[in-house]
C-alpha cells in the first residue's frame, strides 16, 4: 500500500463513496478502502433512495442506475389474511427505485472518475493512533498513514468498536433486515400496478406479519423485479421469536398480500443487512475526534419516518458535509477543528429530520402497533363491508371491534402519543 | 410427480437451501466467524437460531451446529448472543458473499 495519502476513507458505501467525491474534486489524495471485491458488492437495502440530496452530493444523478421513478406508495395494516391498505398517487419523482449494489458501484466511480484511489478487497481492522490522535489504519500486517481518516463503514462498525470509541453493538441499537429480490417481467409489474414505464411502487406494511414483534415489511418495484423484505428489531426478537426469519420471509411472499405478483417470478438473491434501530442508542458520543470524521450509518444517520427508511441520501450527505469539513479546517484536523462537521450535519435536513423524527422507534416499541390495532381495524372494516342483509353502524362496529382488543382511554393515550411523535 | 395444481404449488416456501443458491459467495476457506459451542449450552433462548436470516445455526438436542459457508455476513448473530460465544471478523480478501441484485 505504500503511497501516501492525504485523506483515508473506510468503507465505499454511499457515505464514503460520497466523502471521496467531494474530497477527490478538491485536490485531495484520496484512498477509499472497500473490503468487498467491488463496491456494492457487500450493500443491500429496502429500495427506494430520495434523489435531491444525492443529486447535491454527486453533482447530479448522470448515468446513476434508476430502475423506476416512485409515483405511487401504498401502506397496508396486516391482520393475517385481511389488510387495509392506503394508496397514494402523486406526482412523484421525488425518490426512485434501484439496487444498492448498483447504485453504490456508481457513486464509488464517481469517486474514481473525480481522482480518488478505490482500494477493493482489504478489510481495516482497526485505526492507526499516534499520540493520542488517528493517524491512519491498520489492516493485517500493514499500516496505511493519513492525515484524517473518514469513517464510513456503516451500522456494523467493528473498526470503531475495536478502537474503543463506541460501545459494542446490543440489541436495542439495530433491527434484521432481510429481502428476497425477484424477477418478474416488466410488462407484467406496470399492468399489475398501473405503472408508466419508468414508474414505481414504494409499498410498507406492518401488523401481523412480524409476529407482533416491532418490525414490518417493504415491497418495491424494480425495473424488472420486485424487492420483498422484512424488518424486525433485535429488542424483543430475541425471545419473541416464533419461527424462522427466513419462514416468516417464505411466507410473506406466498401469502395473500403478494402471492399473484410474485407467482411466476424467480428469486435472483436472498440478502440480509442490519440497520441502525434506536437513534438515541446507536448515535456515538461523538462524531469527530483527533484525525477522525463517522459518516453514514456508522454514525447511526438513518431517519426512520414510521412509513420509510431513509440512510442512502442522508449517508451520501454526509460525506459531502464531511468532505467540506475537511477542507475547511485548512490542514488541522484536530477534534476541535473538526467540530465544524457536527454543526453542519446539525443544521443540515439530516441533523432537523433526525432530530423530528427521534421519536418514531418509541412508537414502534408499542406491541399494539403490531397485534391489536390491526385487529381493530380489520374488525372494524370487516362488520362494515362484509354482511348478508343486515348492516352494522360504525359505533357499533367499531365497539365490538375493539371488545378485548384495547380500551378507549388507551386509544385516546395511543393516538396522542402517535400525534406527538409522528 | 406432485398430485397438486400448478397455483398450490407456486405458493409453497421454497426451501432455505433454494433460496441460498441463487447467492454467489467466494468462500473464505478460514472461517470468519468462531464458535465456542461450550458456552450455548447454558443459553436460554439460543436467538441466533431462529435470527440467522441464513440457518447457520441449527440446534442438535441441546447442542448448537454452525457452518459459516452460507453467511451473508449481516452481524446479527453477534448482537444477539447473550453468551459472547462468537468471534466474529469480516472475511479477508474480498472473501465471503457477493451481492449483485440487493
Ligand atoms: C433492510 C434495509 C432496508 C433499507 N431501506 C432503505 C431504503 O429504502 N432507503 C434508504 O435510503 N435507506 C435504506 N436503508 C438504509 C441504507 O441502506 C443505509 O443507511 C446506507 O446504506 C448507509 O450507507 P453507509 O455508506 O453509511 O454504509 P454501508 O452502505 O453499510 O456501507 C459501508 C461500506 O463499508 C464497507 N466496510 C465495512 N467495514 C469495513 C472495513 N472494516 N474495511 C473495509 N471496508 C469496510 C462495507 O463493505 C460497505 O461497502 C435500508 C437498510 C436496510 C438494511
Ligand atoms: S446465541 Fe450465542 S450462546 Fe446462544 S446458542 Fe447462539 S451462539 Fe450459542
Ligand atoms: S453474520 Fe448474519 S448471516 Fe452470518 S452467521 Fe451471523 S446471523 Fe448468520
Amino acid at each position: 500500500m505504500g503511497d501516501r495519502f492525504d485523506v483515508i476513507v473506510i468503507g465505499a458505501g454511499p457515505a464514503g463513496s460520497s466523502a471521496a467525491y467531494n474530497l477527490a474534486k478538491k485536490g485531495f489524495r484520496v484512498a477509499l478502502i472497500e473490503r468487498g471485491r467491488k463496491p456494492g458488492s457487500k450493500n443491500m437495502f429496502g429500495g427506494r433512495v430520495y434523489a435531491k440530496p444525492l443529486e447535491e452530493a454527486f453533482d447530479g444523478l448522470g448515468k446513476a442506475p434508476i430502475h423506476r421513478w416512485v409515483v405511487k406508495e401504498r401502506l397496508s395494516i396486516v391482520n393475517k389474511e385481511e389488510y387495509v391498505t392506503v394508496e397514494y398517487t402523486g406526482r412523484g419523482r421525488k425518490s426512485f427505485t434501484t439496487y444498492l449494489t448498483d447504485l453504490t458501484d456508481w457513486m464509488a466511480g464517481r469517486a474514481v472518475d473525480a481522482g480518488a484511489t478505490l482500494i477493493t478487497e482489504v478489510v481495516v481492522d482497526r485505526l492507526l493512533m499516534r499520540d493520542g490522535r488517528v493517524a491512519g489504519i491498520v489492516s493485517g500486517d500493514d499500516e496505511l498513514e493519513a492525515d484524517v481518516v473518514v469513517d464510513a463503514e456503516g451500522v456494523n462498525r467493528l473498526v470503531l468498536e475495536r478502537s474503543g470509541l463506541v460501545e459494542r453493538l446490543t440489541l436495542r441499537h439495530v433491527a434484521l433486515g432481510v429481502k428476497e429480490v425477484i424477477k418478474v417481467d416488466k410488462g407484467d409489474i406496470e399492468k399489475f400496478f398501473g405503472l408508466g414505464e419508468d414508474e414505481g411502487l414504494a409499498w410498507v406494511f406492518m401488523g401481523s406479519v412480524s409476529d407482533g414483534l416491532p418490525g414490518g415489511g417493504f415491497f418495491y418495484t424494480n425495473r424488472d423485479s420486485l424487492s420483498l423484505g422484512l424488518v424486525i428489531y433485535l429488542e424483543g426478537a430475541v425471545q419473541g421469536m416464533r419461527r424462522h426469519i427466513y419462514d416468516m420471509v417464505e411466507e410473506l411472499r406466498i401469502g395473500p398480500l403478494f402471492s399473484r405478483y410474485v407467482e411466476n417470478g424467480r428469486i435472483m438473491e436472498y440478502s440480509a443487512h442490519m440497520i441502525p434501530a434506536d437513534p438515541r442508542a446507536i448515535r456515538p458520543p461523538r462524531l469527530v475526534w483527533d484525525g477522525l470524521i463517522v459518516t453514514g450509518d456508522a454514525a447511526g444517520l438513518l431517519i426512520n419516518m414510521g412509513y420509510t427508511y431513509r440512510g442512502v441520501d442522508t449517508a451520501a450527505y454526509s460525506g459531502m458535509l464531511a468532505a467540506k469539513a475537511i477542507e475547511e479546517a485548512d490542514g488541522d484536523y484536530s477534534a476541535s477543528r473538526l467540530k465544524r462537521y457536527e454543526e453542519m450535519l446539525r443544521n443540515s435536513y439530516v441533523g432537523r429530520d433526525l432530530e423530528k423524527f427521534r421519536g418514531v422507534h418509541d412508537l414502534y416499541m408499542n406491541p399494539r402497533l403490531f397485534n391489536e390495532y390491526p385487529a381493530l381495524l380489520t374488525g372494524l372494516l370487516r362488520r362494515l363491508y362484509e354482511f348478508d342483509y343486515e348492516g352494522y353502524k360504525f359505533s357499533k362496529a367499531f365497539s365490538e371491534a375493539r371488545r378485548g382488543l384495547v380500551s378507549l382511554p388507551r386509544i385516546f393515550l395511543d393516538l396522542l402519543e402517535v400525534y406527538r411523535k409522528l | 410427480m406432485s398430485s397438486q395444481a400448478p397455483e398450490e404449488r407456486k405458493r409453497r416456501k421454497i426451501r432455505l437451501e433454494d433460496l441460498l443458491n441463487n447467492n454467489i459467495w467466494d468462500v473464505d476457506p478460514r472461517p470468519h466467524i468462531k464458535l465456542d459451542t461450550s458456552k450455548c449450552r447454558d443459553c436460554n433462548y439460543k436467538p441466533c437460531v431462529l435470527l440467522c436470516p441464513t440457518g447457520c445455526y441449527t440446534t442438535h438436542g441441546d447442542d448448537v451446529l454452525f457452518s459459516y459457508e452460507g453467511c451473508v455476513e449481516c452481524g446479527t448473530c453477534r448482537v444477539v448472543c447473550p453468551e459472547e460465544a462468537i468471534t466474529w471478523e469480516y472475511p479477508r480478501s474480498g472473501r465471503g458473499i457477493h451481492f449483485r441484485f440487493s
